[in-house]
């Protein structure tokens, strides 16, 4: 724990005020009935910003990730304790509404996950049960998120096509812009692009890194150079412990940790 | 000596032909099947089966009240069974997946699956036509509503067990309320595999005799009024089957060849038509 902290000091001060963080969790502890799966997770995001999970499989970073929109809650044996201050309020809290929280916290599946809808509707669906719009407006705002989502000339001229018929790499993007139009203030990213070919991934990648202006991004990736071309910020993690989480260059370039060293240098994981 | 290629060859080929004549030796017996109820019902098998009521013994007559009686009976049950059922299964699908409860309902299902539908037309016999006195269309259309409504749970259970978790995660995730994710999501994509469940379960209780034995009985008249005995195909057949007269015979060959070729081309329609997509 100790050493958690210490490496929680660095990076341009933004741990210092509360108000200027977007994320932070605080001692989380994550359990699969009786598995304890993460120990006492304690770092901080700060908004505009993405940050990287890094880690071997099954070190926990799903499993965190998991936890900042409570999907684990679906599942009745799965159980997280600590704090997760989202704009310094606790979303574990049982009060914290479900709904409210998921609508600030967007989540992007590794697998894409198209409904069984239009493309149009895809995007039109989540919009529509947030925001009472006029036709007009809603084409405006599905042609935005599918802009962001760097999808927008590949689908402007089939909107009315089943979203099956994309391809892989177009139905992941499609997944982003239908988490981007209710306007999210962070998207959770599990593994994005490991199914995923290298164009599409760059395409991502760009689109991520673009966004950042109007989004906060936390990403877990197996790809380390991936973790390196994006994010701001990167955490290692290892069998449920965070090792240590600081600015990309820190964890790439002058790891702290001997662990961490030997990962981000391809001697495990 | 056969080469490894060689004997594989012929393993295969074995194994074809073995496959191939075990497939035709289920064919023939529905081709045999539908060539005799159509030429011996060929005779009947005109407009007129469609246009005229069921005759008196010795003159001709078509089964138009008996398809009529059929059709409304087979469309209360579908009326009856279809929502039911698609919300028990909807409820053992979403909400039951581990529950004790969901189990048991899952079980007596089973049991009223396979229960005899003898049984389940007394059941209705004692519960509706007995208090009111006399048989009825809308007591068969709840005797045939108990046959179909297990056979919708069963399928649409299975279907939206189906569709993969992610999708029912993605949905939530978004925010969406647990009902707007069932019926604009889960819904959807499961949505070929419930309705191939209530064509089966209509095909399953097209003809059905037994239970409509106790419930509609039969009507030599045309009635619209689901309140009095209705003819039905089945209950026609059985007793024109069953008589002495020549003309009979042949109606009851036209009965069983149409409510055959119906269950055929049903199967056939969800094959066809309602063909799962693959959800990636």
């Amino acid at each position: 724990m100790s050493a958690v902290m210490s490496v929680e000091t660095e990076d341009n001060g933004s741990e210092t005020a509360n108000a200027s963080l977007k994320l932070a969790l605080r001692n989380l502890e994550f359990f699969y009935g009786k598995h304890r799966a993460l120990h006492g997770i304690t770092f901080d995001v700060p908004p505009n910003s993405v940050t990287a999970l890094i880690g071997p499989s099954g070190c926990g970073k799903s499993t965190l990730l998991r936890t900042i929109n409570r999907i684990f809650e679906l599942y009745p044996e799965q159980k997280a304790t600590g704090e997760i201050l989202l704009d310094g309020e606790n979303i574990l809290n049982a009060s914290y509404s479900l709904a409210k929280l998921r609508s600030k916290v967007g989540m992007v599946f590794q697998k894409p996950t198209p409904f069984s809808l239009s493309i149009f509707e895809n995007i039109a669906f989540p919009l529509r049960h947030y925001e009472r719009l006029s036709k007009a407006e809603v084409q405006q705002r599905v042609e935005l998120a599918l802009t962001q989502a760097a999808l927008w000339d590949e689908v402007k001229d089939k909107l009315n096509r089943s979203a099956l018929a994309l391809s892989g790499g177009q139905q992941q993007r499609l997944c982003i812009a239908r988490t981007l139009v209710v306007n999210p203030e962070i998207v959770l990213l599990d593994e994005p692009t490991s199914a995923l070919d290298p164009v599409s991934t760059a395409k991502i990648e760009q689109l991520v890194t673009e966004q950042t202006a109007n989004f906060t991004f936390i990403i877990v990736t197996h790809n380390l150079q991936q973790a390196a071309r994006i994010a701001d910020r990167t955490a290692f993690m290892l069998d449920g412990d965070l090792v240590e989480v600081g600015a990309r260059d820190q964890i790439f370039i002058t790891p702290k940790d001997e662990r961490t060293k030997a990962y981000v240098t391809g001697r495990f994981g | 000596m056969i080469s490894v290629v060689q004997r594989r060859q012929i393993k295969n080929m074995i194994a074809l032909v073995a496959a191939t004549l075990a497939t035709l030796f289920g064919l023939v017996w529905l081709v045999w099947i539908l060539w005799t109820t159509l030429t011996k019902g060929a005779a009947a098998l005109s407009p007129r089966l469609f246009t005229e009521m069921t005759p008196p013994p010795g003159s001709d007559g078509g089964l138009l009240n008996a398809f009529y009686g059929s059709a409304l009976m087979i469309l209360i049950a579908v009326v009856i069974g279809t929502p039911i059922g698609i919300l028990a299964g909807t409820f053992l699908a979403e909400r039951g997946r581990k529950s004790v409860l969901a189990e048991v309902i899952r079980f007596l299902n089973d049991i009223l699956l396979s229960a005899p539908s003898i049984v389940l037309g007394l059941f209705i016999y004692e519960l509706v036509v007995r208090p009111i006195g006399h048989f009825a269309g809308y007591a068969g259309g709840f005797a045939l509503a108990l046959i179909l409504l297990p056979v919708v749970v069963r399928t649409t259970d299975e279907a939206l067990r189906l569709v993969p978790h992610y999708l029912r995660e993605a949905g939530l995730s978004l925010g969406l309320p647990e009902w707007k994710v069932i019926l604009n999501i889960v819904y959807r994509s499961a949505s070929t595999g419930i309705a191939t469940g209530v064509l089966l379960a209509v095909a399953r209780i097209s003809g059905e005799t037994a239970p409509l034995l106790f419930t509609a009985l039969n009507n030599q008249f045309w009635t619209f009024d689901p309140r009095t005995p209705m003819a039905n195909v089945p209950v026609v057949i059985f007793q024109y089957a069953m008589s002495p007269y020549d003309s009979w015979h042949k109606l009851a060959w036209a009965g069983a060849f149409v409510v055959t070729a119906f269950v055929l081309g049903l199967s056939i329609t969800v094959r066809l038509v309602l063909r799962p997509r693959n959800f990636k």
